[in-house]
């Protein structure tokens, strides 16, 4: 009746490094939230975008004129940037749900118990997301393309798409939202109440982030501002910022994975491992 | 190491403590395949830490939880060795029964394919689309119990698990732990109701306030002094026949309880003495009162 006869369970794929990231996909995509997070991110892609497109070469407020559409750097912040900046959060907060809303829904117990080795769940979440935030990333690239070239064509200029700089800013975007994924796991594995790490997540990169920016540029800390998290992506899709010099786009990354992984780590060791009950 | 293989279950020297609260303390026991064995307690015991203990869930304070001689953590397959179902329902709301399973599957090198096969074997084969947010408590049970035969294991265990079932579910459910055990497998199933799993278990095992109170099968549990209540208009006459043969008498009015007689004894005595008897009835210690004695009044019997 139990089946004695159908345990044809092969042991070389146990607890293999695949199978747990294939598991922890499993996990992201048989729920809804992905979906509509991925939807958020599309539109406030498209958006960004459009008002990228729409607004080059007009007054900045910073008391300047942004490049105009006729300047690759101004193509590179609608497709790009833009690409960037409306996927990255929506990204990070499913990759804090990784962690949190298995502690939410005491999913945690399963999934410990299918693995009771912990820091290879951690890893195999911190991967799956990755290859989420590349997903998420893809799609902002085309909700930037497809919303930037048409305000571009209406404003008259050519789209750009033969430029080569154009298509390496989209490769850093995607590459950024990935990251921002991953910091996303390290938050959710450091800060186990789900809502907590994403309002935290939230104040500390429109706000917090912003006033330590200014305030160390002020005091002429530059040096320390650069990495700062947002400053880290700022340079992998931005290049230039009104307010002072960054990282080159690959120390920028680097930065970013040393948040990530420090998250990680030390969410691994202070928080994965208490008792489960 | 064969699937479906039982494993002795061996607690021992188990101590948790949470702050200055010992939920279990120095706890040791033994189970063996092939029995469907009660852990049996009131709500608090430390049934549920002890469980979490075994499956690697809580770190211990002292001592060690084993499975086939090996802690949770260690075993190289832990679903295909053993499968547990845990007293709160883990399951992601907006997740279909059939994902939570195959998502388990792909974590513990099963077949994808098992997930089907589990739901039908719990009867939940035309639901595995439906999220789990809409099951009902008993269907949750079933699901849970799915996802403990995952890998085909030798050991179960299961923490109360009749909870929510209806009396139809509760019925398959005792069916289906005796097949279980049939088989050969070891099968721990804790509960706070001891009529619950009577008709179920082999052997019991008796926790409260985290200490053991009593292991062994029903029936050394069953084995209590027997006890007499005699409705008769001469009390005390009867009292002091009886306090002869060395028995211990209540009197209260017209009606004694005699502890340590069976009802034809006390009868045999009466008759023998010359007293009119107008009931005689033989308690018969019914199993949850000895359940509740144990389990209520720990130190006279430990």
């Amino acid at each position: 009746m139990a089946g004695s006869t159908t345990g044809s369970t092969t042991g070389s794929m146990t607890g293999s490094m695949t199978g747990l990231v294939r598991a922890e996909f499993l996990k992201l995509t048989s729920t809804r939230l992905w979906l509509g997070l991925l939807v958020g991110a599309v539109l406030l892609t498209a958006l960004s975008a459009g008002f990228s497109a729409g607004f080059a070469g007009m007054d900045s407020g910073f008391g300047g004129t942004s490049p105009g559409l006729d300047t690759v750097e101004a193509l590179r912040n609608v497709y790009g940037s833009s690409a960037f900046g409306g996927s990255y959060l929506f990204a990070a907060i499913l990759g804090i749900t990784a962690m949190t809303g298995e502690y939410r829904y005491q999913t945690i117990t399963p999934t410990f118990l299918a693995t009771p080795r912990r820091s290879p769940v951690v890893a195999a979440k911190f991967l799956a997301n990755a290859v989420m935030g590349v997903l998420f990333g893809l799609a902002g690239a085309l909700a930037a393309l497809v919303t930037g070239a048409i305000v571009i064509s209406i404003r008259g200029y050519g789209l750009g798409l033969d430029e080569p700089r154009v298509w390496s800013g989209l490769g850093l975007a995607l590459l950024a939202v990935a990251l921002w994924a991953m910091i996303g796991v390290g938050v959710g594995t450091l800060v186990r109440n789900q809502i907590a790490a994403i309002i935290g997540l939230i104040l500390i990169v429109y706000l917090l982030e912003q006033l330590l920016v200014f305030g160390l540029i002020a005091l002429d800390l530059d040096a320390v501002a650069r990495l700062l998290p947002s400053m880290a992506s700022s340079a992998m899709v931005q290049a230039t910022t009104p307010i002072t010099t960054l990282l080159s786009w690959w120390q920028g990354a680097l930065v970013m994975l040393g948040y990530a992984g420090v998250f990680t780590g030390l969410g691994t060791a202070l928080s994965v491992r208490r008792d489960v009950s | 190491m064969a699937h479906g293989t039982g494993l002795p279950i061996e607690i021992s020297g188990l101590t948790k403590r949470f702050g200055e609260v010992t939920a279990v303390d120095d706890l040791s026991f033994v189970v063996q395949p092939g029995e469907v064995t009660g852990f049996l307690g009131p709500n608090g015991a430390g049934k549920t830490t002890t469980l979490r203990c075994l499956l690697g869930l809580v770190a211990p304070s002292a001592g060690s939880a084993t499975i086939g001689g090996r802690p949770y953590a260690e075993l190289s397959q832990p679903l295909q060795t053993v499968g547990s179902v845990l007293e709160s329902s883990s399951f992601h709301p907006g997740r279909s029964a059939l994902r939570h399973l195959e998502v388990l599957a792909l974590a513990a090198g099963i077949p994808r394919s098992r997930a089907a096969d589990v739901l039908g074997l719990v009867g939940l084969a035309e639901f595995g689309e439906r999220r789990v947010g809409g099951y009902s408590l008993g269907m949750r049970q079933r699901l849970g119990l799915a996802a403990a035969l995952l890998g085909d294991p030798g050991v179960l265990i299961l923490d109360e698990p009749s909870n929510g079932l209806d009396p139809a579910g509760i019925a398959w459910l005792r069916g289906f732990l005796r097949t279980l055990a049939a088989e050969g497998r070891t099968v721990l199933v804790s509960s706070h109701v001891l009529t619950e799993v009577q008709q179920t278990v082999d052997r019991v095992v008796v926790l409260a306030r985290g200490r053991l109170i009593r292991e062994g099968t029903l029936a050394e549990l069953e084995a209590g002094p027997s006890v007499v209540d005699v409705s008769t208009p001469s009390p005390d006459a009867l009292a002091a026949a009886l306090h002869g043969e060395g028995l211990d008498v209540e009197t209260r009015a017209s009606a004694v309880r005699v502890t340590g007689a069976t009802a034809a004894e006390v009868g045999h005595l009466a008759f023998v003495a010359g007293i009119e008897l107008h009931a005689l009835t033989d308690r018969a210690e019914d199993l949850e009162k000895v359940f509740l004695q144990l389990t209520t009044d720990e130190g006279s019997v430990a």
